[in-house]
């Protein structure tokens, strides 16, 4: 034990006196005056303002006054006179658009600018509560359903009924009548009210959100109660990840340097450990990673919660790094994968916590638990073992198959990623028992399978309700299908005699108890929150009853390996199709409760 | 300078590029990151518009009504998105709490013209997606509430903003302004971004990989080396370009201006693939070389676009076909600069062959 601590630390030092001395002496102060210059172009911007979609429209208006109305935003050029074809013409209480699509956005915008203008006058009226008679006080209810229900095959909703009040199963509760009085005075409404009038419009105009979050919590004029943007989350993802997203970067160069030219073959042939190796090289990385997230997190008071929830992000990225360091065969394609990698990364910890204060669906990202700890909203150990599960698990598998594959003839030879990506995972199965491994790889391929089922589930959240679940359910089952059959193609593209018929079906076995078991498991340690919603039934419909869902992962298994059997390894993306087909329709079956 | 040379480098590296499929992986990308936008802008949209959404389901929503009679019922009856039950505050909390319901309003019996505000209680499901729709289509409710409370309260508000009748149904979405104003300047962009990145890996590669005494011990000289694989990196930035903009226009987005939109971004993209090439022939390492240049663009980028009249903002108005003739302007003074880094460039590589190659 201590020697191997001590071999990682000679390798540490070694990377660290390595990369002193190779590094060109120039580049830190060059990168510390781009950093400044980045400071100050940033001031300048907020200045300025981004002039992206400057001059898109045109109005003529008939007097000044009005053209104060939009005179502030840089979409319009405003002349003086409605003469003039323009894209609008205002002559209050007149407006007219031109008759193009470019004439409804411009009138779109000037909706927007024109309740701004309304909200300002309203905001500075004396008495405010006749400018704001209403006033909203949301409650919120912690929902009671049972998952189950929907489970078993209900109807998710039906219509209701007009003429017969709902009833509630369970004995109605007392709840007390809430007070008729405001609880604050006019001048602190005012103050929350006026504070949300400088929110950053260059965001906010997309989505029709006249006001953010106001100083008053949960109580919020009619026109607020739209949930507000957490537009922390994009500041968050910009000052935590991309730090995070450089260094791993020196991490994959410094992995794919000892590549060139056989330069690690040296190492390779020490006493050394490949694990020391790796965790060796890693050491000086993450020590950086954590202190640039200690310094940035000092900004937020919230340094110890910050550094939990990250943390697991480091090492994934870490060990992505690791991966796509040892897999490139240039710098081309390290560059391509590393920019891809980072894309998706970002997006999946980035998506789901725009959700933050709207689904729980949020709850996937570990950034969503950096905005509670800055919002002083409370979360518990299952919140952050939930969020942050998935990247330790993850992180810690493709450690173990980079270590395990750290040797002379992954390292130095050249071949396509999909090819590596194959090699890799068939130096996991073994010659004696491929059923024991194939199970194992199965088992292991879950974490995965999760993230870009979760993925997934963001991404499509945008398309309407009913087209969204199909696709939803489709891709899902395709994911599936495809880490269910990755081990059995990796052993038909190396051993082709192994495909007999009733090595076919053993294998099937295999890989139906491997994934049935990390469903379960998966399911049982976090995911009871996600399956709460009608999204989460796509995903996880198959765990209800255990011989359908047995059954169904035996059938697809079945049908990719035998198509494979039959018509050779190239139809491979054909046999996954048709068992994502029947994969999918099964589920969506269940799903609807029978068609 | 031999332009054959160049040209055999050219398809040389062009070739390498699609062996290696890199392209598609760029290609891939581009679209994740126009999903990406989308998903922000369009999925936000949706999400916070209920217009969006009701268009695909005219469900109604059971809502419960309690509390002291106001015409606030009557308003939530003739929306046509609620089912209005009238029912006592406890029973109507539990029928939410089991998702019988999709939102419970109580309504003190503050009358229309009191002084105090009229303050609702509105119960509803925290985290929730159906809240937050049904919660949309309550407050198109509430504001027309308010405006009655308001004209009630008339005499007491003492502003007098300028009154525009904005017709009830506006046409369009903010789809227009996502497309035209976001996802057309940011996919033509890319590829030259990318394109960027990759001269650095082509150039510094030759370097470390110990090949570049093989490449110019060839009649190839050192700089038609470089400008070959300039020259490779800058033609597919424009073929992307196009390839967007068809992709647009076969979904329905008329793009307007295209040739001049191909001649800015050829502009801009061969511009930014130089400074590249600097930094690369600088470095001569991956590492510093990618790491400089990466925060340099990051700096460049936010720079220009806080400029009026850049680039990418003239993009957009050629798009929609609403610019002046002051685009040629600026594209003129960018092919002047783009002319000095290419005669900089060429003194450069000659530099470069001299003191460090021999």
């Amino acid at each position: 034990m201590l020697s191997a601590l001590r071999q990682i630390l000679t390798i540490s030092k070694w990377e660290v006196r390595r990369s002193a001395t190779t590094m060109p002496r120039e580049v830190i102060p060059v990168a510390a005056a781009l950093f400044i210059l980045l400071i100050l172009v940033t001031g300048f911007t907020q200045e300025s303002g981004i002039h992206l979609q400057d001059r898109m429209y045109t109005a003529g208006v008939d007097s000044a006054d009005t053209g104060a109305i939009i005179l502030g935003d840089p979409r319009f050029t405003v002349y003086l006179g409605t003469a003039g074809e323009t894209d609008l013409t205002i002559s209050p209480p007149n407006i007219r658009a031109a008759d193009t699509d470019r004439g409804g956005a411009a009138l779109k915008a000037f909706q927007t600018d024109y309740t701004h203008y309304l909200t300002a006058q309203y905001n500075r009226e004396d008495d405010l509560f006749a400018a704001y008679p209403l006033w909203i006080d949301l409650q919120y209810v912690k929902s009671e359903l049972d998952f189950t229900a929907t489970e078993a095959g209900t109807g998710v909703s039906s219509a209701p009924d007009p003429f017969r009040n709902p009833t509630p199963d369970r004995p109605v509760k007392a709840v007390p009548e809430p007070a008729k009085e405001i609880g604050y005075t006019r001048e602190e409404l005012r103050a929350g009210l006026v504070g949300s009038e400088g929110e950053d419009r260059t965001v906010s105009r997309y989505t029709d959100v006249i006001a953010g979050e106001g100083a008053l919590g949960d109580f919020k004029t009619p026109s607020q109660l739209t949930p507000p943007l957490p537009f922390d989350v994009i500041v968050l993802v910009f000052v935590f990840i991309f730090p995070l997203y450089f260094t791993s970067q020196f991490y994959m160069m410094s992995v794919m340097n000892e590549r060139i030219e056989r330069r690690g073959e040296i190492l390779l042939s020490s006493p050394l450990r490949p694990s020391a190796i790796v965790l060796g090289k890693m050491l000086p990385y993450l020590v950086v990673m954590i202190a640039v997230t200690t310094i940035l997190s000092l900004t937020t008071g919230k340094t110890l919660i910050v550094l939990a929830v990250i943390f697991p992000a480091i090492l994934f990225f870490l060990a992505a790094a690791l991966l796509i360091g040892m897999a490139a065969r240039s710098f081309k394609e390290l560059s391509f994968i590393s920019i891809f990698f980072s894309t998706v990364a970002t997006s999946y910890l980035f998506f789901p916590s725009i959700f933050a204060n709207i689904h729980v669906i949020s709850l996937i990202s570990p950034l969503t638990l950096i905005i509670y700890a800055v919002e002083g909203t409370a979360f518990t150990l299952a919140d952050y073992f939930y969020s942050t599960f998935l990247f330790w698990v993850t992180a810690g598998i493709l450690f173990a198959i980079c270590i395990a594959n750290f040797n002379e003839e992954r390292l130095f030879t050249l071949h396509p990623l999909r090819d590596k990506v194959r090699e890799y995972i068939a130096s996991a199965i073994s010659e004696k028992h491929p059923f024991a491994s194939l199970f194992g790889i199965t088992l292991f391929s879950i974490p995965f399978v999760l993230m870009a089922q979760l993925m997934l589930l963001v991404l499509l959240f945008n398309i309407p309700m009913p087209f969204s679940l199909v696709v939803l359910t489709f891709a899902a089952a395709f994911i599936e299908e495809w880490a269910k059959s990755i081990g059995i193609y990796a052993i038909a593209v190396e051993r082709p005699a192994f495909l007999t018929w009733r090595n076919v079906i053993l294998a099937s076995l295999a890989v139906m108890a491997g994934f049935l078991l990390g469903e379960k498991l998966l399911l049982f340690a976090t995911l009871a929150q996600i399956s709460e919603s009608l999204f989460g039934a796509a995903l996880f419909t198959s765990l209800q009853v255990i011989w359908m869902p047995l059954s169904l992962h035996f059938a697809g298994a079945f049908i990719t390996i035998s198509l494979i059997k039959i018509f050779g390894k190239r139809v491979y993306p054909i046999a996954l199709v048709i068992a994502s087909l029947v994969h999918g329709v099964y589920n969506l079956y269940f799903i609807t409760g029978g068609f | 300078m031999n332009f054959r040379h160049v040209y055999i480098i050219t398809k040389k590296e062009l070739g390498a590029i699609n062996a290696e499929k890199t392209i598609i992986l760029a290609i891939l990308l581009q679209l994740f990151i126009a999903m990406f936008s989308s998903f922000l802008i369009v999925g936000l949209a949706v999400m916070y518009d209920p217009d969006a959404l009701s268009d695909y389901s005219r469900q109604k929503y059971p809502v419960a009504y309690t509390g002291s009679p106001s015409p606030l019922e009557e308003m939530l009856q003739e929306s046509g998105d609620f089912v209005v039950y009238k029912m006592d505050l406890g029973t109507a909390v539990t029928a939410l709490e089991e998702r019988k319901l999709s939102g419970v309003v109580w309504v003190p019996d503050t009358a229309s013209d009191a002084d105090q505000p009229v303050k609702i209680t509105l119960y509803t499901i925290k985290n929730d997606i159906q809240s937050s729709v049904v919660n949309n289509k309550l407050r198109d409710v509430f504001v027309a509430y308010e405006e009655n409370l308001r004209d009630i309260r008339g005499d007491r508000i003492s502003s007098d903003p300028i009154v525009v009748n904005l017709p009830a149904e506006i046409p369009g979405t903010n789809f227009y302004e996502f497309v035209y104003g976001l996802l057309i300047p940011l996919l033509i962009f890319m590829p030259a971004i990318i394109s960027a990145a990759l001269i650095i890996d082509m150039i510094t590669e030759e370097f470390q990989h110990d090949t570049i005494e093989t490449l110019i011990s060839t009649p190839v000289t050192f700089s038609e080396m470089i400008w070959g694989k300039v020259s490779a990196c800058f033609v597919i930035v424009p073929v992307q370009a196009v390839i967007w903009i068809a992709l647009m226009v076969v979904n329905g987005i008329a793009v307007a201006g295209i040739v001049p939109i191909l001649l800015h971004v050829s502009v801009a993209s061969l511009l930014m693939i130089l400074f590249s090439t600097f930094v690369a022939l600088h470095y001569r390492e991956r590492t510093s070389a990618q790491f400089i240049f990466s925060t340099a663009v990051v700096v460049v980028l936010i720079g220009v676009l806080s400029l009026p009249a850049n680039p990418a903002n003239l993009i957009v108005l050629l798009s929609i076909g609403a610019v002046g003739s002051e685009h040629w302007l600026v594209l003129a003074i960018m092919t002047g600069v783009l002319a000095l880094c290419m005669v900089a460039l060429n003194r450069y590589t000659h530099l470069v062959e001299k003191t460090a190659l021999q």
